[in-house]
């Protein structure tokens, strides 16, 4: 897979409500190990958790073709087009080195993952 | 055509499921079709979820029998789903699929769970003979907002609107696909994410500021209140037609629960997770939200 195009892979905590949610570019080969990481996990047939009405939802990967992989309460879900796969993580490794990613002052302040 | 079936037991542990092939799915969909609607004087479900067996719970994956939704509950020999409390075709079925012949002791269940199980199911039974079928009371109703908009989220809850339109939208019922911000299109617009920045942003945008509203309707527009997460979000939340308070967490769909999955009678007291400072009322212009493509706040 060419990940070579850094700046196109982006990722987003979800977590406000009114402002638009943080986001940040982030560096190909960052994204490279988290897709390695990812297809490590081990397949999930469990529900997504549900996220709280209000706060933290969990963070998300978009690639430069469209394909996300949006973590959140220790699964990680691959939307490519209609499909969808899901691992679990309950280590939430692919989560922490997601938002570790994330430039200083991006994440607002009290935030812990 | 196959299903999906998961032992509602456990609380912390996930739940065990297998999944059936054709064969043995077709068997026991024959087994669970749909007979004759239940009596109102036959056990139902508990209106709360208790703790160990509940029964199993059926998904039908792909292709899908027509007189079953896609996701129902086996109880004995009863199903539950949307529209469905029914007695099943086979009256035994729940019997069946937890006992020895049943092709979850085939798949790969942890088997203390399986030899524990008939006797779950009694007890469960009993839960349900038992169980007094009555919904908790609702303490009070909320006084009703004459002017205040109806709940409708399907009409915010599509890919067109969704995810361009955040909880200020929502609150003040205006459409902008800007992910509205307070006072940007007065030029305005909050410097702080405090109580005392975004509130006269709003006012800028036409709200007005009603601190001494208590929770209760204006005579002419909606009432809107404003919470803050300190230094890192605002979020807001409109009063319904019905009294009930409803909201939209930025580009998610529009919900009428709070974090603990309450109604929202009053914003003051809800469970707000992150957005703990609660900062006033607002009166808000009752707008509708169809024709503001070209309003004031789309900047």
């Amino acid at each position: 897979m060419d990940t070579s195009r850094s700046a196109d892979w982006l990722a987003k905590a979800l977590v406000f409500s009114g402002r638009p949610d943080p986001a940040w570019a982030v560096p190909g080969s960052v994204a490279e190990e988290l897709l390695r990481l990812w297809s490590e996990l081990p397949s999930s047939t469990d529900r997504q958790p549900s996220p709280p009405a209000l706060g933290y939802r969990g963070c998300l990967l978009e690639a430069p073709d469209g394909r996300t992989w949006e973590s959140f309460g220790g699964q990680v879900t691959l939307k490519d087009g209609q499909t969808t796969e899901s691992r679990g993580d309950p280590g939430r490794s692919f989560e922490r080195q997601l938002l570790a990613t994330a430039p200083a002052n991006t994440l607002p302040p009290f935030f812990s993952n | 055509m196959t299903i999906r079936i998961t032992i509602d037991i456990f609380s912390g542990r996930p739940n065990p499921s297998v999944e059936l092939d054709d064969r043995e799915s077709a068997n026991v969909l024959d087994r669970l079709m749909p007979e004759r609607r239940l009596a109102e004087n036959e056990p139902g479900l508990p209106a709360e979820p208790t703790l160990g067996y509940r029964g199993l719970v059926v998904e039908q994956i792909g292709e899908r029998r027509e007189e079953l939704p896609e996701l129902f509950r086996v109880v004995d020999g009863d199903v539950f789903g949307r529209g469905l409390a029914h007695r099943a075709r086979d009256e035994r079925v729940g019997d069946y699929l937890i006992g020895a012949d049943s092709p979850l002791r085939r798949a790969n269940v942890d088997q203390t769970v399986m030899e524990r199980l008939p006797e779950e199911a009694e007890r469960f039974r009993d839960i349900r003979r038992a169980w007094p079928i009555e919904f908790p009371p609702i303490p009070f109703w909320p006084r009703c907002c004459r002017c205040g908009p109806i709940y409708e989220p399907g009409w915010w809850n599509v890919p067109s609107r969704q995810p361009f339109n955040n909880c200020y939208n929502y609150a003040t019922n205006y459409r902008t696909d800007t992910f509205a911000q307070p006072g940007r299109a007065a030029g305005a617009m909050y410097t702080s994410l405090s109580c005392g920045s975004v509130g006269p942003a709003a006012v800028a945008d036409d709200l007005i500021d009603t601190p001494d509203a208590d929770n209760a309707c204006p005579t002419v527009g909606d009432l809107v209140a404003m919470v803050i997460w300190p230094d890192a979000d605002f979020h807001w939340y409109r009063k319904g037609r019905n009294g009930w308070w409803s909201h939209k967490r930025g580009g998610t769909p529009v919900t009428n629960v709070d974090n603990s999955g309450n109604y929202i009678s009053d914003p003051r007291y809800a469970n707000r997770g992150p957005y703990i400072d609660f900062c006033t009322f607002h009166g808000c212009h009752a707008w509708t939200h169809q024709d503001q493509l070209t309003g004031w706040l789309r900047r």
